[in-house]
Order: C-alpha cells, then sequence, then structure tokens
C-alpha cells in the first residue's frame, strides 16, 4: 500500500474532473496493475453515483403560500404604488383624463360670452341678437360651428351645422313647421349641444374621429 | 433564467411583494433540499427553508445583483442549517440517528400498506442509506458534499457559498467522500 497516498490523490482529482491528460495516463497505467488503488476508485466512484441518485426532494405543497403569508405585511400605500407600477397604462389613463375633463370645463366656462363662428363662407355676425346669418344666395362649403349663439340659414350650407350653446331659428315664421323648410338648404347634419354633457359627449366623439381619420 | 430572477428582484426591491412568490417558487425545491438533506427531518428542513427565504426577502437590499442569486440564496440556508445542526449538538449524539429512524419509519410504513414493487423498496432502502450516512458525516463535510453531489453545483460556487477557498471546499469534499466510501464498505 505504498503507492496509497500518491494515487488517492489522483483518484480524487479524476473525481473532480481536474485530471491533466499526463495524470490521467498514469493513473490508467497504475490501476491496471493495482488491485487496491483499482478497488478504491470503484468504490469511490461507486458512492459518488449513489449519493447523486438519491432522487431529489420537492418542497412540501403550499411551501410558497406559508413563505408568502410569513412576510412582512405590506402598506396599502405601497401595494396601490405597485398596482400603478404595474399597470402603467391606468396612471396614464387616469391623468389623460384628469387633462381631458379640466381642459373641457375651462373651455365650457371660458365660452360664455363671445360668439364664435368656424366655417368656410360668407356669414354675418348679429352681436345684438347673438345670432348667425347666413344670407340668401350664399354657400358655406363645409362645416359651420357657432358657439354661444343662434343661427339662421337662408342660404346654404354644404357640411354638418353643430350648434353649442344655441340653437337654429327659423328665420321666416310664416315658412311652417320645419327650419329646414323655411330656411335654405342644408346638406349635412345638424347638431344642437346645449348640455355640458352633451358637450362632452360631442368632444369625445370628436376626438375619436380625429383618431380614426389620423389613423387612416 | 438569470434575466428572469434579476427582473424579479428589481420588481421585488420597488415593492411588489408578490413577485417574491415567483423566486420562491423556482427555488424552493432545492433550498428544500439542501435543509433536508444537512438536518434529515422534514419539519426542521421546511423551518430552515421557510426562514431561508424569509432572510433572503428582508436583506434583498444587501444582495448584490451582479452575482448569482442562488449563491446567496444557498449561503443563506447553509448557514442557518449549519446554526441549527450547532444548536441542537448537546442533546444528540450522531450514533442516535435521530432523523434516520424517523425515516425509517416513515418508510416501512408505507411499505407495510402496500405492496411496493422490488424496485420501489430498493429505492427507498438506498434514500434511506444515503441520508442516513450524510446525517453521520460531520456537518462541514456534510454541506460539501450535498452541494457538490445533490444540488449539482461547481466547485468555486460551493466555494461562494461556504466562503472557503476552493482548495478547502476540495479537501472537504475528499474526506466526505472516503467517509462514506468506507461506510458503504463495511454496510
Amino acid at each position: 500500500m505504498a503507492c496509497k497516498n500518491e494515487y488517492s490523490i489522483l483518484i480524487h482529482k479524476y473525481l473532480d474532473e481536474e485530471m491533466t491528460l499526463l495524470e490521467k495516463k498514469k493513473l490508467e497505467n497504475h490501476i491496471i496493475k493495482c488491485k487496491d488503488c483499482e478497488g478504491h476508485m470503484r468504490e469511490l466512484r461507486k458512492t459518488v453515483a449513489i449519493v447523486q441518485s438519491a432522487s431529489h426532494i420537492e418542497a412540501p405543497i403550499n411551501f410558497t403560500e406559508s413563505v408568502m403569508n410569513k412576510l412582512p405585511k405590506e402598506t396599502n400605500t405601497n401595494r396601490w404604488k405597485t398596482r400603478l407600477r404595474k399597470h402603467p397604462i391606468l396612471l396614464t389613463a387616469a391623468v389623460f383624463f384628469l387633462v381631458f375633463v379640466m381642459s373641457i370645463s375651462s373651455i365650457w366656462n371660458d365660452s360664455t360670452k363671445e360668439i364664435v363662428v368656424k366655417g368656410d363662407g360668407h356669414f354675418i355676425v348679429d352681436e345684438e341678437r347673438r345670432v348667425v346669418i347666413i344670407p340668401e344666395g350664399e354657400t358655406i362649403s363645409g362645416d359651420i360651428i357657432v358657439r354661444n349663439g343662434n343661427i339662421e340659414i337662408e342660404g346654404e350650407v354644404l357640411g354638418d351645422i353643430t350648434i353649442i350653446n344655441g340653437e337654429i331659428i327659423k328665420s321666416d315664421i310664416s315658412n311652417g313647421e320645419n327650419y329646414l323648410a323655411s330656411a335654405g338648404h342644408v346638406a349635412g347634419e345638424i347638431h344642437e349641444i346645449n348640455q355640458v354633457f352633451d358637450w362632452l359627449w360631442y368632444r369625445v366623439k370628436a376626438f375619436f374621429s380625429d383618431v380614426i381619420n389620423f389613423i387612416n | 433564467m438569470d434575466a428572469v430572477v434579476k427582473k424579479i428582484i428589481k420588481e421585488v426591491k420597488k415593492g411588489d411583494q408578490q413577485a417574491f412568490s415567483e423566486l420562491v417558487e423556482l427555488y424552493k425545491d432545492k433550498v428544500y433540499q439542501v435543509a433536508y438533506r444537512m438536518l434529515g427531518n422534514s419539519h426542521e428542513a421546511q423551518d430552515i427553508a421557510q426562514e431561508a427565504f424569509l432572510r433572503a426577502y428582508t436583506n434583498l437590499d444587501s444582495y448584490d445583483v451582479n452575482r448569482k442569486f442562488s449563491t446567496w440564496l444557498f449561503r443563506i440556508a447553509t448557514n442557518l442549517a449549519i446554526d441549527r445542526i450547532r444548536k441542537k449538538k448537546p442533546d444528540f449524539h450522531l450514533e442516535d440517528h435521530v432523523a434516520g429512524t424517523e425515516d425509517l419509519n416513515y418508510y416501512s410504513q408505507i411499505a407495510t400498506e402496500e405492496e411496493l414493487p422490488e424496485e420501489q423498496v430498493v429505492k427507498f432502502e438506498m434514500q434511506e442509506w444515503v441520508q442516513k450516512e450524510i446525517m453521520m458525516l460531520p456537518p462541514k463535510y456534510r454541506s460539501a458534499i450535498i452541494l457538490k453531489y445533490m444540488e449539482d453545483l461547481s466547485l468555486k460556487e460551493i466555494s461562494e457559498i461556504l466562503k472557503l477557498p476552493v482548495a478547502t471546499v476540495k479537501t472537504r469534499i475528499h474526506r466526505g467522500r472516503e467517509a462514506l466510501r468506507k461506510r458503504l464498505r463495511d454496510s
């Protein structure tokens, strides 16, 4: 057993898979001749194989739950923070909605005084009666928007009419039931918006149709 | 894998406690196995494994993200297990095989209730033998052998977990191997 120590080191090197080729050759040559070392190596390999074969144990069921239950409690604010962090769209939507509501209400509040008209073509603004008049023979080629005033149509409107905080006035009272019949010709749709909610709804619709137009 | 773990850790650090459950899911079996092999019974193993995760959670800020998370976690678990072994040392002797007999009862109960196929009996016996013999090893060899052959870790990782030079880890594994070999031959 004089060989024991030197080759024992080599055998362990072999098991640690840290052998140089030269050492490997040396060990192989020795093992052919030496029964003791051969046996030693065989036993060690068997030991390792048995230990490795010990099947892997799994953690008990509910392990994760019981760990989670033992964690220090999260504070409410923290939970909200994480929720917002996890779903940034929530935050975006909330901010967007806030800005939207603020801008709408400021527009609504601002615009109670002056008559505002948007549209292409000739029209007359009668400040005293707060009426926008489209004279006979005139044509508004696109849409027309009137805010804080009424509209009287004697001419023609090819697009839509939107009246915010106002209404369409029948220009010729004697002429019957319908302003369309009495007034000039309107090719598009007529919207009258007199409530904040109507107004909001109109803005939302306008916003989405803008989005759709943009996408298209 | 590493990228996933890093992402989860980031979320936990930001305060998302639920994300931590994903980490537990990923490593529970490995941590439990180390604890079980070190301590030899399921009750203590569960205790130590859970404690390891709790400590990992509360000390997550001290974890260096550039290092392997599992190494850090194993270090916590092995330290806790070794502490536990040290604490209970006065009231038990290695020769008692406390854990071994517990296992034996458990396995023999299964064996009497239903006829197991030959192969499975052999497997149970082998399992039992391995655990019993590992429990006979001094804790410092035990941890090295468990990490090397049951968790399949490299010498370098084991040296990081145990905070020992690689050469020392090697020596411990060699001695552990020899001790097991002698017992196998004698049994």
